[in-house]
């Protein structure tokens, strides 16, 4: 289920990331790239940490586009990534456009996957995989916030087709597979979205049970918003009628399970402020 | 072929009588009542066909056609790897406990009916229904398709079972569903089985979170 063979894809944008911790701080040591996905230099809010912005400069994804983003976390190393702005996936006349993400996390290192949220256009037609490999004292977050159509402008999400992956191995062993199909009968059904344009989901490895019951005290009585935890692994879904509060939702649990499962109190990246 | 004494041997096996408790799991079918998703007879129909079509017919039957041929071919190696592939592809720990503890019980089962073969299965963490039930399936001569039918219509018949008490329908409702959803499973069988390995995986995301959610129910009388 996890083989098919995408090493045969003719990338158009390739970005090829590795961290390496040096004596007081987690260094940028790789930097490939083919295509039009590049980083800005990496700067240091909180000590350490190393924070970088992926960028992708065409602003959006067409139909038939292929874009692979690598990231490797050497033992010890903390890297923070996040994005600049939105992601977009724009209408397709048909050709499916695919995009891979691949995070490999070493021991005692720490990767945190904090992309904006992706728009999906009515009529897209996509496939993305993330697939993340954990070591067995690896550390890991990471978020995916989808939002369907363009509520603001009154777009629904009647065409179009949005394959989604997340693939969570630990010690080579699959701990989590996820495959969501993102249609015109998944956003309106009531075992789908039930017309919500927005939904997400966070991941936290290792979560402990208190960090689990601190986001079922967060979530409270909200409607829509739910958490569980699988062994060590926490995945916390919501969905929303905007994509903004549930931003916004994603933002204060990761607060919460932060100094958990990354040994770091809160720094926001200034980037999303703007 | 399926004779007079498979069809038996079925039947027991997707009997609803058949000492694995699964009469105790609604997957999460008790919290979409409880948040208004599920109010209607109409409801619980579009519910329970969209995990028919979205998530078994991708996930467990695939998985069961594998793990049938693996303990065919006594590749151990691949009944291993395809319970858990199914485990891993299971949304919330609810599910996972729910899968893990309705197949160590049908090993249980099995071994009382001397098939002392999954005496290890008993207590393994990567038991899954579909692991064990595959194998009662071959040991007892049941062809691999009659199997899949059968294991697709005891999900059924429980998760409308779990409906007529939760939303509450009227029996002779429960039994439309039945025979309306049950209509759907010959076909799903076959695109179920014509799917390649690549192709296997299916969630919906309102299943990983209303169980998400029933996992947080204060009182609840389903296990899942």
């Amino acid at each position: 289920m996890v083989s098919e063979n995408w090493q045969a894809k003719g990338w158009q944008a390739d970005l090829q990331l590795g961290f390496a911790q040096s004596r007081d701080k987690t260094l940028l040591v790789k930097r490939q790239h083919y295509g039009p996905l590049t980083v800005q230099r990496p700067f240091y809010p909180e000590g350490g940490v190393c924070h970088v912005y992926i960028l992708h400069p065409p602003g959006g994804i067409v139909a038939g586009d292929n874009l692979c983003i690598k990231l490797k976390a050497d033992p010890k190393s903390h890297a923070l990534i996040t994005t600049p702005a939105a992601g977009k996936f724009y209408r397709s006349s048909g050709a499916q456009a695919t995009q891979l993400i691949t995070m490999q996390v070493e021991n005692d290192a720490t990767l945190e996957w904090l992309p904006q949220d992706t728009i999906i256009y009515q009529g897209a037609q996509l496939r993305t995989i993330n697939r993340i490999d954990l070591a067995k004292d690896a550390r890991f977050i990471g978020w995916e916030i989808l939002s369907l159509g363009r509520p603001a402008s009154a777009e629904s999400f009647n065409t179009g087709q949005a394959d989604v992956s997340w693939q969570i191995y630990k010690q080579d062993k699959a701990v989590f597979l996820e495959r969501l199909l993102l249609d015109a009968k998944a956003f309106h059904a009531r075992w789908g979205l039930q017309g919500h344009s927005a939904c997400g989901t966070l991941f936290a490895c290792p979560a402990s049970q208190q960090t689990l019951s601190a986001i079922q005290q967060f979530i409270g009585d909200r409607v829509g918003y739910g958490v569980t935890r699988i062994d060590d692994l926490l995945v916390c879904r919501g969905m929303d009628s905007r994509s903004d509060r549930l931003r916004t939702f994603f933002e204060q649990a990761w607060a919460i399970v932060r100094p958990d499962t990354a040994r770091r109190q809160l720094c926001v990246p200034r980037i999303w402020a703007t | 072929m399926v004779t007079d004494f498979t069809l038996l041997r079925l039947l027991q096996l997707v009997s609803p009588g058949l000492p694995i408790g699964m009469y105790s799991y609604s997957q999460g079918l008790e919290r979409a009542v409880a948040d208004g998703w599920v109010a209607n007879a109409e409801d619980a129909g579009e519910w329970t066909s969209g995990l028919m079509e979205r998530c078994l017919t991708r996930i467990d039957l695939p998985i069961l056609l594998r793990l049938y041929a693996a303990w065919q071919n006594g590749d151990s190696e691949k009944v291993n790897y395809w319970s858990q592939q199914l485990v891993a592809c299971r949304e919330t720990a609810e599910l996972r406990a729910e899968d893990r503890q309705t197949g160590q019980a049908l090993a249980r089962l099995l071994v009382s009916l001397d098939m002392m073969e999954m005496r290890l299965w008993i207590r393994e963490p990567e038991t899954t229904l579909a692991t064990i039930f595959s194998f009662a399936a071959l040991k007892w001569s049941i062809p691999v398709r009659e199997a899949a039918i059968g294991y697709l219509w005891s999900w059924l018949e429980n998760q409308v079972l779990c409906a007529v008490k939760l939303v509450p329908l009227g029996q002779a409702a429960g039994q439309q569903l039945l025979i309306k959803l049950g209509n759907k499973i010959p076909h799903l069988v076959d695109e179920a089985f014509m799917l390649a390995d690549h192709d296997i995986g299916g969630s919906v995301f309102g299943l990983g979170l209303i169980s998400s959610r029933h996992e947080m129910l204060y009182s609840r009388l389903f296990r899942s």
